[in-house]
């Protein structure tokens, strides 16, 4: 996958720009979408806790890929949710679900040898999509770009900002 | 919204999640088309002539070819990959998708060097700990935990 950087500039970019027409899309509320582009990084809680440990202990076979997965991302997306106030739960369930989408294409999007992704739409399908191969994950270029597209659109908010 | 209902439903989308843990690891087979590193332990022969798609740390590299080490489920397997010039070294990553040949070896097809060496794993891990720091600083500045009813409130009311 890409680095957690770059995973949420992206949805920095897209949200900061979408909030230039919508009202009440303001920054925090950006900031919200852009943590739910961090949910399929958790797969990286194996570094943490081995899956070969929590197997031992649970007895049953134990895999965090559902983490980066669509049906991952809606769960914990639920989670994060009701983490706020009660008025702000579509709000927040439509963002944070945004997040993680734009992570999972993203993530969708690099390079595997045999032109198929991962099973991200999993538990839905388990399709595996085609992936264009764009990039591997330890590629800077790809944060480069996220890192210039991000300082531009963060120039022109401040200036939209400005002059309201 | 009171705060036991709130962990009620916290609980019960973990335990749906736990639920996909463990049956994503069951049910794996089915997902995965092409033999893993287990698999080729146990019944290597089985496989001979078959594409596959492996993922593995070079061990060691020569003229036209490495030899990766793939690893699942605490398995490990050592296998030649042939015909390939990518440039990585040593302990970096590599995607193999090729056709398995007797005496644990892969005609590789296409090699897609994930990391180069064991520094483009640093660099990946440094740039997503810079994320991770920047994200909370930024999202505390505009949030806050309300210890009364435990649930994020923005600063700004």
């Amino acid at each position: 996958m890409a680095d957690l950087l770059t995973h949420l500039l992206v949805p920095y970019i897209l949200l900061t720009v979408a909030s230039w027409r919508v009202d009440w899309l303001d920054q925090r509320w950006v900031i919200v979408g852009m943590g739910g582009a961090a949910i399929p990084d958790l797969i990286k809680l194996e570094i943490v806790l081995e899956e070969k440990t929590v197997e031992s202990i649970l007895g049953h076979p134990f895999s965090y890929d559902p983490l980066s997965t669509l049906g991952g991302v809606l769960l914990l997306a639920g989670v994060i949710t009701v983490a706020f106030e009660r008025r702000h739960w579509r709000r927040v369930f439509g963002l944070v679900t945004f997040g993680g989408l734009t992570s999972l294409l993203l993530d969708g999007i690099r390079v595997y040898a045999d032109g198929r992704a991962s099973v991200w739409l999993y538990p839905f399908t388990n399709w595996r999509p085609p992936t264009p191969s764009l990039y591997v994950s330890s590629d800077p270029t790809v944060l480069v770009v996220a890192l210039l597209a991000a300082g531009t659109v963060a120039v022109v908010d401040r200036r939209i900002q400005a002059s309201n | 919204m009171r705060v036991w209902v709130r962990a009620v439903i916290v609980l019960v989308l973990c335990l749906i999640l736990g639920g996909l843990f463990v049956h994503a690891a069951v049910t794996e087979e089915q997902r995965s088309p092409y033999p893993d590193a287990a698999d080729l332990s146990t019944g290597y022969e089985s496989y001979v002539g078959q594409h596959l798609m492996v993922f593995g740390t070079v061990t060691e590299t020569g003229d036209g070819g490495m030899a990766i080490r793939v690893e699942s489920d605490g398995t490990a397997i050592t296998l030649r990959v042939t015909g390939t010039e990518a440039a990585v070294e040593p302990g970096g990553v590599v995607q193999v998708y090729g056709t398995l040949e007797p005496d644990r070896a892969i005609a590789a097809e296409r090699v897609e060097v994930v990391n180069s060496s064991r520094w483009a794993e640093f660099y990946k891990y440094g740039a997503s700990a810079v994320g991770a720091l920047g994200f909370l600083l930024l999202f505390f500045r505009y949030w806050r935990v309300d210890r009364d009813t435990w649930t994020l409130e923005a600063r700004d009311g």
